[in-house]
């Protein structure tokens, strides 16, 4: 018996799946267990961490902002001074320095970093002069605000 | 696309290019084109025009043209590091194709993936980084346990 009507029944049912599986499980390839292998697994899990990358995308702004804080704190304290002080004081001199740039500084740039906590001390002293004194003296060299326009 | 699964480098110039001579990464242009399709007219055109004058004004790069029967018109870009970047320019105009061309130019052969961040420094402090004992002279002491009287 020869069956030639056989070859006929053969389908094929999407010539892609092997493509479209690799598209989710090339993701996966550093998981731990069957996630990386078995695509309904991988499916699941490439999922949540799509999902926790966007998440931790704006988690990441947020950290970073306090990790700066916590460095531009300790690089202060060493210098006698406290964080608020320090960045308040900045402000009113007009040093548009962000956390990122002044903790950059503290770490590689300790002196400049002494200077401008200088900067804020001398600040925070004719402020103080200015609040208790009795307004006789003249106000000190870094509370004049130069606008440049 | 998490940053873990996708790979990712960091900002570098190939062999500190540009702070003497600089030298231009593209190694070979190969223009591959069909001489009868309609999708490699502005490529016909941008071989008529610009080809010559791009081949004079970059000595260093070879260019290659090849006429074959194909279905989409490419530019095969190659680097001095090796690797390949292909750009498909089906149904562009010959402007298009010199813009093209001129992006694949100024560009080094490094992989075009993220970068971990903007910018580079081989001497990332100059006043000296930070240490432990930068703002503690020795006049201060060494370091001991807070005495509690409990």
């Amino acid at each position: 018996m020869v069956f030639l009507s056989l070859s006929s029944w053969i389908r094929s049912r999407g010539p892609d799946r092997y493509w479209k599986v690799q598209e989710i499980i090339k993701h996966a390839k550093h998981f731990r267990g069957r996630k990386n292998r078995c695509y309904t697994l991988a499916v699941k899990a490439v999922r949540r961490a799509f999902v926790y990358a966007t998440k931790g995308r704006r988690l990441k702004k947020r950290n970073m902002r306090t990790l700066w804080i916590s460095r531009i704190a300790a690089a202060s304290r060493e210098h006698g001074m406290k964080y608020p002080v320090l960045m308040h004081n900045l402000t009113k001199t007009s040093v548009q320095l962000n956390r990122r740039v002044i903790s950059d500084l503290a770490i590689t740039e300790p002196r400049s970093f002494l200077s401008l906590a200088k900067v804020a001390r001398a600040r925070q002293q004719e402020g103080f002069r200015a609040a208790l004194g009795d307004g006789k003296e003249p106000a000190g060299i870094f509370s004049r605000v130069v606008l440049l326009q | 696309m998490t940053s873990r699964g996708t790979p990712s480098r960091f900002l570098q110039s190939v062999l500190q290019n540009g702070v003497g001579r600089y030298v231009c990464q593209l190694k070979r242009l190969s223009i591959i084109f069909s001489k009868n399709a309609q999708s490699s007219l502005g490529i016909r055109e941008f071989i008529e025009e610009g080809v010559v004058d791009y081949a004079k004004n970059n000595p260093s790069t070879v260019v290659y043209v090849s006429p074959q029967s194909c279905r989409i018109p490419k530019i095969v870009a190659e680097y001095l590091n090796g690797n390949v970047r292909e750009e498909i320019v089906t149904s562009k105009t010959s402007t298009q194709i010199s813009e093209v061309i001129t992006k694949l130019t100024n560009q080094s052969g490094l992989d075009i993936i993220r970068l971990r961040k903007p910018f580079h420094t081989d001497n990332p402090s100059i006043q000296g980084q930070w240490h432990p004992f930068t703002n503690r002279p020795p006049s201060i002491g060494p370091i001991r346990p807070q005495k509690q009287d409990a």
